[in-house]
């Protein structure tokens, strides 16, 4: 073996901050894959330089040095509207907003909904998990009839509570003209893969807002082995959430 | 490529299974996607100190990279020898 032979490093995507690895988030959690997803779409666009990634409040904040590039962090859905402030501010740039169920669909509910009714040229990539992962599991918007939370001992009642949200659908039916949007899960992450970097394209090509959800793992607060983790996401999760492209704009002609 | 200290190496017949223990948090996502059921605990331990993964027979891996994709941490990397 000579001197000058590369030692064998793993591999992670590009944009990916070498440094902050093993990262923050719990063994199994699906965090990890979405962000790997992400990676991949910002090398294979080669927008590193030009990106800028938002985290929200809850696990979604664990992702602050996840990327190598500039990152920023706020509380409670606000990630929407500094990812628009910074966009309009600077048109150039590619801004991502990375939040949590809870961010996007209840405490900051409004941000979502308003900057999709405005079609802010912005991506936005909702990590749907179930519940607050952060603060020990509780029931959030996304948590599924039955399921069984720090909140819900007895399962979640939509008579009491409501039925969860779905909120690709929701987004859907509000967002203008040129809004793309889609739900993904981490059990097909070819698939979702392709559904951010359309898009991140769709943010690029200035069509409108760009939403996708990824269906995600949380074993530390599902309480799940390996094997009961993916049948949960790959079962109730899958069928309650179905998976696929919402609403896809038409390219312009060339 | 050399190996450095902290990487379980096997040879298998399509290539070569690496892991990376510093990286691997032992949460068996792996072990249940490996459409050949071929991995299992390792001896060696990971990052916080649970056991790593390793293919029990690496006659049975087949160099497919699906545990590679499904890793959170990036801790397998399968090598796929070029078929000519
Ligand atoms: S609590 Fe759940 S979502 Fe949060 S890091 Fe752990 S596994 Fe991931
Ligand atoms: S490469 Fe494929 S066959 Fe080999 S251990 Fe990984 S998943 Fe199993
Ligand atoms: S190699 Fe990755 S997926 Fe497999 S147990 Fe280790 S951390 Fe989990």
């Amino acid at each position: 073996m000579s001197a000058t032979q590369p030692i064998l490093q793993p591999r992670m995507p590009k944009s990916w901050y070498k440094a902050n690895k093993p990262h923050l988030f719990c063994p199994g959690c699906g965090h990890g894959m979405v962000l790997k997803a992400l990676g991949e779409a910002i090398d294979e666009l080669g927008i590193q330089s030009k990106t800028i990634f938002g985290c929200d409040i809850g696990c979604s904040l664990l992702a602050w040095n996840f990327l190598d590039v500039d990152s920023t962090q706020t509380h409670h859905g606000r990630t929407t509207p500094v990812m628009v402030g910074i966009k309009r501010a600077n048109p150039e740039l590619v801004t991502v907003a990375y939040m949590g169920d809870g961010g996007g669909y209840a405490i900051g509910s409004q941000h979502t909904v308003n900057a999709a009714i405005r079609n802010e040229k912005i991506t936005v990539i909702l990590v749907n998990n179930t519940n607050y992962g952060m603060t020990g599991g509780q029931m959030a918007p996304t948590t599924l009839p039955g399921q069984r939370t720090e909140t819900t001992p007895y399962g979640r009642d939509p008579e009491e509570t409501g039925y969860p949200t779905r909120g690709p659908e929701m987004i859907a039916a509000i967002a203008p003209e040129g809004a793309y949007v889609a739900r993904g899960t981490v059990a097909n992450l070819r698939q979702l893969k392709g559904y951010i970097k359309k898009a991140l394209e769709n943010q690029m090509a200035g069509r409108g807002f760009s939403f996708v959800e990824a269906l995600s793992l949380c074993p530390t607060n599902w309480r799940t082995n390996a094997k009961d983790t993916w049948a949960f996401l790959e079962g109730k999760m899958a069928q309650y959430f179905p998976v696929g492209e919402l609403r896809v704009p038409k390219q312009k002609e060339e | 490529m050399t190996t450095p200290e902290k990487v379980l190496t096997v040879d298998v017949p399509r290539g070569r299974f690496n892991l990376f223990t510093y990286l691997c948090k032992g949460c068996g996502l792996c072990k249940e996607k490996c459409p050949k059921e071929c991995l299992i605990w390792a001896e060696e331990l990971g990052a916080y100190g649970t056991p790593a993964v390793i293919p029990d027979d690496p006659q049975k891996c087949i160099a497919c990279g699906i545990c590679e994709q499904v890793c959170p941490d990036c801790a397998i990397l399968i090598e796929k020898k070029k078929v000519k």
